[in-house]
């Protein structure tokens, strides 16, 4: 899974979480790469238009990405 | 910072990690001002500027976000002073949106939305120099041609492009409304709604002229058109959801709240989410701009201007802080440095700050001496004293473990690093619905509440921030530590080291139970919230600027001085009185001058149960040298006895004695509630009260009868000990677990804006330490 890298394809959760995950850029189409887990397991940092962040797997579990 | 009359009001936008303080920094030196937005826990910072050609501007700093669709208090604090919608700040005539050049995508998305808004604008270009070390140039001019606006590229911390800035704020331009790629049903939609809007604009107390948009006047130069313009913006700005203060009271009036709904339900039936939509335009937009303003270095160097654009998506190279991140957040490297960074944090706030500490109050107390000197005894010499210097002394003694925290915190936060301890501790704290930022708080609060709940601020989400701060005083604080040491010594010493140091850390580690469990329990009530957000950014780590992060540490300690200094000093004083006042009669004085003359030399016993030999005369001493000794151990015996006399009869005692009954259950008496009203002040204050309450020597000036003798003697009138072990473990639980330190609410309060917030705090932990200690006696006693 980490270096992983795809497409996102949907963005799903209620709208306050989805609206900070879009406005962060997880739009349709972006590329996103797995960097690594934290290591506790959690959260897991990301890669995505250049810069990284990190997500909760619970957030990040509504964001679909289409494998490369 | 007086604000000159007229002068133009620059607001300062930008995201997190931006540089846009470091910018804010250089464009208004030390002509700055620090303080709260009224209300709301949010920094406001405003500033003054000498532009270039002489005239002054106003400076205001936005709180940096990634967005101005008001969710956060940051957010909707930065919309509505651009949007002029708050009285406590000047609306602003123009903006400057800090871009960082390394970060271009997600740092326009906020650029898009400052668009919309319809203010002149100017962006600075910033981190190009970490942009080029990616090996990316991205073109301030192309820039400035995409968006029709000024665009300075620069290099803030090493000050490059500042001037230029200077020079471009005042030809801020209204930029270039872009045609957003929104699907053609929502499109539609707009029209509709706006064509709606512009029917009833200025019925029934619709007034769209309220809403904080600007009007275009670039885009359309026939008037109407511009109407029309306008209102589909506002239509813009209702459907996507944003809920600033002025477009919720729009959205909410009927017939408008049926037309928004129709329109969402016609564009859900067909699939589309107006939020998603926009949002998804606007990157689409921008990841255009981005691709014709962006390049790389090295093609540019080999093929000149021309060279072909970059996918500023495709990585070009591994950065210095991707390679640094890949030890900084090892699994097994990543924790043993987070460990080794947070034990020196915690040595340093703990032991080194402790002499400095102990200089403060040397030199505090030696001026509050040298001051009172030539003072009679009496009200006005014990005020200043015990009163005003002691309470100047519990302010100041704070600051240098204040200044240390804050010291580590923006060197933390200035590197990057805080991010990453975050990112490494969030699965520990999530567990009880806290915040991998809630680490450093309460790591800190074992050394004092007070740094650690104001290292809180860096905690966005109030919910997390208000969590930590309630739960942080369970952290067993350095000032517990002597009450932990006098009462284990006095009643644990049989036991051997070994046991004893095993009951300290198990005080600490009930402390951090006390907080899991509380916290768990706040977050699943009354703090319940939203899936607890934690997206969190890892910027790229940076050399922390010593200006900067003494700055930092400068702001923050002068503003703990101001705003919690003053409510300590006044309940330092406040305590001084209630133990000072009323005096004991000089009758009762008296009576313990003779009956101390009267008593023996050498007795077994004093008088208020202190059982204790105060004076064994010693064989060499004879004559007129043996009756000086006496008359001072006389002396000195009768005023540690009028000093435990006058503590029963002030208020404290009365107080104390007043309480019994409730203290009773506990298996207290009135000398360990006197105890527990002094530890007000400060909890360390409890090894000093007692030592006054049972006249003995404070152990810490080295005294012939130890406290722990005195107390382990002290029997009730009816003959039983007033300590045993188990009212020790008893009142060491109570320490543990209550919240006995105005200085601690007082901070809670400046950091809360509110009483609220302190007082149910206060009560809480209190009755949660009653119940627990009730629990332990009552049980305890039937056991044994």
């Amino acid at each position: 899974m980490v270096g992983k890298a795809g497409k996102v394809s949907a963005v799903g959760g209620e709208p306050d979480l989805r609206r900070r995950l879009l406005e962060m850029g997880f739009c349709n189409g972006a590329q996103v790469q797995v960097v690594r887990k934290a290591p506790l397991g959690d959260p897991i940092e990301y890669k995505l238009r250049g810069y990284h962040l990190s997500l909760r797997a619970a957030q990040a579990r509504h964001v679909s990405v289409q494998a490369d | 910072v007086a604000a000159p009359r007229g002068a133009r009001v620059i607001a300062l936008a930008g995201n997190p990690n931006s540089g846009k303080t470091t910018l804010f920094n250089a464009l208004t030196g030390l002509r700055q001002k620090v303080g709260n937005y009224p209300g709301v826990t949010v920094e406001r910072k405003v500033g003054q500027a000498r532009l270039l050609d002489g005239s002054d501007c106003t400076i205001i700093d936005l709180p940096g976000t990634y967005s101005l669709i008001s969710r956060s208090p940051d957010e909707r604090v930065a919309m509505e002073v651009l949007r002029g919608l708050r009285e406590d700040t000047p609306a602003p005539d123009a903006v400057v949106v800090v871009v960082d050049a390394s970060n271009l995508q997600r740092n326009l998305y906020l650029v898009s939305q400052l668009i919309e808004l319809g203010m002149p604008l100017v962006v600075a270009l910033n981190m190009t120099d970490i942009a080029a070390r990616r090996g990316l140039h991205v073109s301030a001019e192309d820039l400035s041609r995409e968006l029709g606006v000024p665009v300075v590229s620069m290099v803030g911390h090493r000050r490059r492009g500042v001037d230029e800035l200077k020079a471009a704020i005042p030809q801020a331009r209204v930029a270039m409304m872009p045609d957003w790629p929104i699907p053609a049903e929502m499109r539609e939609e707009l029209l509709l709604v706006g064509g709606g809007l512009a029917i009833l604009d200025g019925s029934e107390g619709i007034a769209c002229e309220s809403v904080g948009l600007k009007p275009r006047a670039d885009l359309a130069a026939n008037p109407d058109q511009q109407r029309l313009d306008r209102y589909q913006a506002i239509a813009e700005r209702l459907l996507v959801g944003d809920s600033a203060s002025d477009l919720q009271v729009l959205s909410q009036r009927e017939p408008v709240r049926s037309l928004l709904g129709s329109a969402q339900g016609r564009m859900q039936g067909l699939g589309i989410d107006a939020m998603q939509a926009d949002i998804e335009a606007h990157y689409r937009w921008i990841e255009g701009v981005a691709r014709r303003c962006t390049r790389l270095v090295d093609e540019l160097a080999a093929m000149g201007v021309d060279a072909p654009p970059a996918d500023p998506e495709r990585p070009v190279r591994p950065t210095m802080s991707e390679r640094a991140d890949a030890i900084l957040v090892h699994k097994i490297w990543g924790l043993l440095i987070f460990a080794l960074i947070m034990a020196s944090l915690f040595v340093s706030i703990f032991w080194l700050a402790a002499p400095i500490q102990d200089a403060v109050e040397g030199v505090v107390g030696w001026l509050g001496a040298k001051a009172t000197a030539p003072l009679a005894d009496g009200p006005l010499k014990a005020l200043l004293e015990d009163g005003i210097f002691a309470g100047v002394g519990a302010v100041v003694v704070f600051l240098p473990q204040i200044a240390l925290l804050f010291l580590f915190l923006a060197a933390m936060e200035d590197s990057g690093y805080l991010a990453r301890a975050a990112f490494l501790m969030d699965r520990l704290l999530a567990r009880v619905g806290l915040h991998g930022k809630s680490f450093i708080p309460l790591l800190s609060s074992f050394a004092c509440a007070i740094p650690g709940i104001l290292a809180t601020r860096t905690i966005e989400d109030r919910r997390d921030r208000l969590a930590t701060i309630l739960v942080a005083p369970f952290m067993s604080c350095s000032a517990r530590l002597p009450v932990y040491t006098l009462l284990i010594g006095a009643f644990f010493a049989a036991q051997g080291p070994l046991a004893q140091a095993g009951m300290m850390l198990a005080l600490y580690a009930f402390g951090i139970i006390a907080a899991a469990v509380v916290a768990w329990i706040f977050r699943r009530s009354f703090l319940r919230g939203p899936t607890p957000s934690f997206i969190l950014e890892l910027p790229t780590y940076k050399i922390p600027q010593a200006a900067q992060v003494l700055r930092q540490v400068w702001t923050n300690s002068s503003e703990f001085l101001k705003k919690a200094g003053t409510i300590i000093f006044a309940m330092s004083v406040l305590l001084w009185a209630i133990n000072y006042y009323p005096r004991l009669p000089e009758a009762r004085v008296g009576e313990i001058e003779a009956s101390v003359a009267a008593a023996p030399l050498a007795s077994d016993a004093g008088t208020e149960g202190a059982a204790r030999s105060y004076f064994e005369p010693p064989a060499e001493l004879a004559g007129e040298a043996f009756a000086a000794a006496a008359a001072e151990a006389r002396e000195s015996e009768v005023s540690r006895l009028s000093a435990a006399a006058q503590r029963e009869y002030s208020i404290a005692g009365r107080a104390g004695k007043l309480m019994e009954p409730v203290l009773t259950p506990l298996g207290y008496d009135w000398k360990i509630g006197v105890g527990l009203i002094g530890s007000f002040a400060a909890r360390e204050v409890f090894v000093s009260t007692m030592a006054i309450t049972y006249a003995a020597e404070d152990p810490e000036d080295g005294g012939s009868v130890s406290l722990a003798e005195a107390m382990q003697a002290d029997r009730r009138p009816d003959g039983t000990l007033v300590w045993t072990p188990l009212i020790a473990v008893s009142v060491l639980v109570w320490f543990v677990l209550a919240m006995q330190c105005v200085s601690t609410v007082a901070v809670v309060r400046r950091e809360t804006q509110s009483w609220g917030w302190p007082l149910f705090q206060l009560a809480y932990m209190n009755v949660l330490a009653y119940v627990i200690c009730l629990a332990i006696y009552q049980v305890g006693s039937r056991i044994y």
